[in-house]
Formats: structure tokens, sequence, C-alpha cells
């Protein structure tokens, strides 16, 4: 059977007659997606209650800290079924992207990080929204309203805190900390893994594509709207 | 674990999984900005008497925009959010020490789960009122989940110290959303 984004894949049941690389594939994403929201949860959500300045943002927070746990629920019972074992979606002994390495110390990275790395999970879930793998492109069509939540919530945070001189300075430079690690969000170059996706349709945009649409709109954002300095940063991963 | 020991946990357990089908079957946010009756009031004092904190007057607040005014007023008490955190804390070790921290975790994410819907109630209630806020329908969610959440580490801590968060229950379960303390006020929408 070949699967093309012509031929979707229908269900989990129908994975199991695809070819190997396209089953493979398939589990890379899911198991990234799942770690990953899971990470973003634990090192950036939840800690991020306790720095938020009012209740209002503390029970916003909570909730946005429930949404992200929840979507790695989703990613993680799409993997169970697709039989990826369990071990495989959490943190624990997998190495982390760079940016989880960094503990969030106040308020201001915490909405640095919401502003930056939500746009880049944005353009992530938007090309999963034409996935041949239909469990996939459904739970990416799922998620996404949440997706943009959470990024309108950082560029709204942001917005409110550069108001202030004082707030300009700190949202400066946690944009100055985080913001050289996203471009390796998006993979390496000539990746092989990306090639086997848009062989089959599981994504549709290179990995330099995706960073091209991150930086541009990110710039727009820093640069346009909150009237920052974007910083320099070496574009390929 | 001795027999005794498992009973203890299956009837702590039992009431967690009781109280957990519970959550989506109550009128979250349904009596928001009504006046508040002779038990609300003598909840909201049970709450912060509970949490350990000086007596203080009880009010509402008669509208979703006052509320989230109220919820973004600078001198809310940094002792009453400090309180809950002391008071969830000492739950959650009694509670991990009498069942293990693992069984624990998994219980409390059910309740979480079960939480997750109470969203949609409040974007109802909120549209009830007239308004379409999805940034308010969320903050208020993420108030009743927390409020879920450490009442969940109440009936499994099992004693007397889970006092506070059974009283802020109540309030939402009667459809309310206590604030907290702003301004040396105990305010409940």
């Amino acid at each position: 059977m070949s699967a093309t984004a012509a031929a979707p894949i229908k269900s989990v049941d129908a994975l199991k007659a695809a070819p190997d690389d396209y089953q493979l594939a398939v589990r890379k994403i899911v198991r990234s997606h799942a770690v990953n929201e899971l990470y973003g949860a634990r090192v950036y959500d939840e800690p991020a209650i306790a720095l938020a300045p009012t209740p209002y943002l503390k029970w916003l927070t909570c909730r946005i800290a429930m949404e992200e746990y929840g979507h790695h629920v989703r990613f993680r019972q799409l993997g169970e079924q697709m039989g990826i074992p369990e071990s495989e979606m959490t943190p624990e002994g997998r190495k982390p992207l760079s940016i989880f390495e960094f503990p969030l110390k106040t308020w201001e990275e915490f909405c640095v990080v919401k502003l930056l790395a939500d746009l880049a999970e944005i353009i992530q879930v938007e090309d999963l929204m034409k996935c041949s793998f239909l469990p996939l492109r459904n739970l990416a069509k799922v998620t996404m309203p949440e997706e943009i939540f959470h990024s309108q919530f950082g560029k709204d945070t942001c917005t409110e805190l550069v108001r202030t001189e004082d707030g300009r300075k700190q949202v400066q430079a946690a944009i100055n900390h985080y913001f050289p690690m996203m471009p390796a969000f998006f993979g390496k170059k000539d990746s092989a893994n990306n090639a086997l996706y848009r062989k089959y349709g599981i994504k549709q945009r290179t990995n330099e594509d995706m960073r091209a649409d991150f930086l541009k709109r990110v710039r727009d954002l820093v640069e346009g709207h909150l009237k920052l300095k974007l910083p320099e940063v070496a574009e390929a991963a | 674990m001795s027999g005794a020991a498992r009973s203890e946990a299956d009837a702590a357990f039992a009431r967690l999984a009781s109280f957990t089908a519970e959550i989506p079957r109550l009128r979250w946010f349904a009596a928001v900005g009504t006046t508040l009756t002779p038990p609300m009031v003598a909840a909201a004092e049970t709450y912060v008497a509970a949490l350990g904190l000086v007596p203080c007057p009880v009010a509402t607040v008669g509208s979703w925009h006052e509320a989230a005014a109220a919820a973004q007023r600078p001198d809310w008490s940094r002792d009453w959010w400090q309180a809950e955190s002391v008071c969830e804390q000492a739950l959650q070790r009694q509670a991990g020490a009498r069942f293990g921290l693992e069984p624990l975790l998994a219980a409390l994410t059910d309740v979480t789960d079960a939480a997750a819907g109470i969203r949609d109630q409040a974007a109802a209630a909120l549209a009830c009122a007239g308004l379409d806020d999805e940034a308010l329908a969320k903050v208020a969610a993420g108030a009743a989940a927390q409020a879920c959440h450490q009442q969940g580490l109440a009936l499994l801590a099992g004693d007397s110290a889970g006092r506070a968060f059974a009283a802020k229950f109540t309030l939402f379960a009667a459809g309310r959303w206590p604030l907290g303390i702003v301004g040396g006020t105990c305010f409940v929408f």
C-alpha cells in the first residue's frame, strides 16, 4: 500500500498496513509532541502559576497548564493506540530540547515563552492539519484553538508588560535569552526525516520553510508590534 | 500494606472517585452575582478561618466584569494565596504518606481531567450574561479546577486540615466563585 497525501490513512488500524517507514515517521511525530507538551507544562506552565502577579493571571495560567497537559494526554492516547510504549512518551530519560533546560525565573520569561514557543507550536500544528494520517490531522485540528489562545496570551501579556520601562527591559531580556533557542525547534536543514514526512504527506513543508515562516511572524510580533529588538541568530539549526 | 490499611485506602479512593464523578454534574457558576445567603457567608467565613487568616468581611460582586476586576486588583492578599499553598502542600504530604505519591497523583489526574469541562460551563454562564470572553471563561475554569484539585487532596488526606478547601468547594458547588481576599474583604461572586 502506498501512503501519499492523495491517499490518506484514515485510522490507527489502517496504519498497520502502511509502509514501515510511514509508520515509523508517524510514531516519531506523535512521540515528539507527547514528550514536548508534557515538558512544556512541567517546566513552564506549572511553575508560572506561582510567578503570576494577580489571582486572575494565576487562574488563567492554571487553565493553560491544564490545556498543555491535555495536549500531552491526547498525543499519548494516540500513541498508545499505535502501540508506542508509554515510557517513550514522557520526558523521563529523553534528552530535552535546549529550551527546556532553562528553568523559568520570572513572569516576564513565561510570557515570552508563550509568545515565542507557542507561535512555533502553531506553525508545526498548522502543518499537521493537512497530515495524510487522519487521526493526527484531527488531533491537530482539536489542539489548534487552544494553541492560538496560548500564543495570543503571550502577545497580550507582553503587550501589557512593555507599557512600562522596567517591563520593556525584562521582556527584551527574556527575548534575548529564549529567542536564540527557537530556530532549532524546526529541525535540521535538509533533514532526512523531514524529506520522509513530505514524501508521504505527513508534513507539507520543509524545516527551512517553517523556520522562515516563524522568523517572519515573530519579527512582526517583536519588532512590529512590541517595538523591541529581535537578536540576530543563525537561521539554520 | 495491611488489610486495614488496604481497606482504608479503598475507602478513600472510593470517596475521591465519587467526588470526581460529581464534578461534571455540578451547576458551575449558576448562581454568580446573586445575593449571598447566610449559609454561603458562613462557608466563606469558615474558609478564611480554616486557612488560619484573620477574620474579614465577606462581600459579593455583582457582575463578571466586577469579578474580573477584583481578581486583578493589586491589593490582593498574598497571605491568603500563601495560606492556601501551605495547606495544599501539607495535605499532599499527608495523602502521599498514607497512600504513596504515584496512586495519589494518578487519582488527582482523574480529578483534573473531570474538571477540564468546566470551561464550557463558565463560557455558558458568561453567555447567559450576554458576554463572550474566552479569557475570563478560562480564568473562572482555572479557579474551579484548582478548587477541585484542592478538595481532592483534602478528601485523600482525610483529616480536618482540609476544612478550608471543603468550605471553598461548597461555594463553587453552590454555583458561586470565591475570588479570595482582596483589600481585606473575602469576595464571593
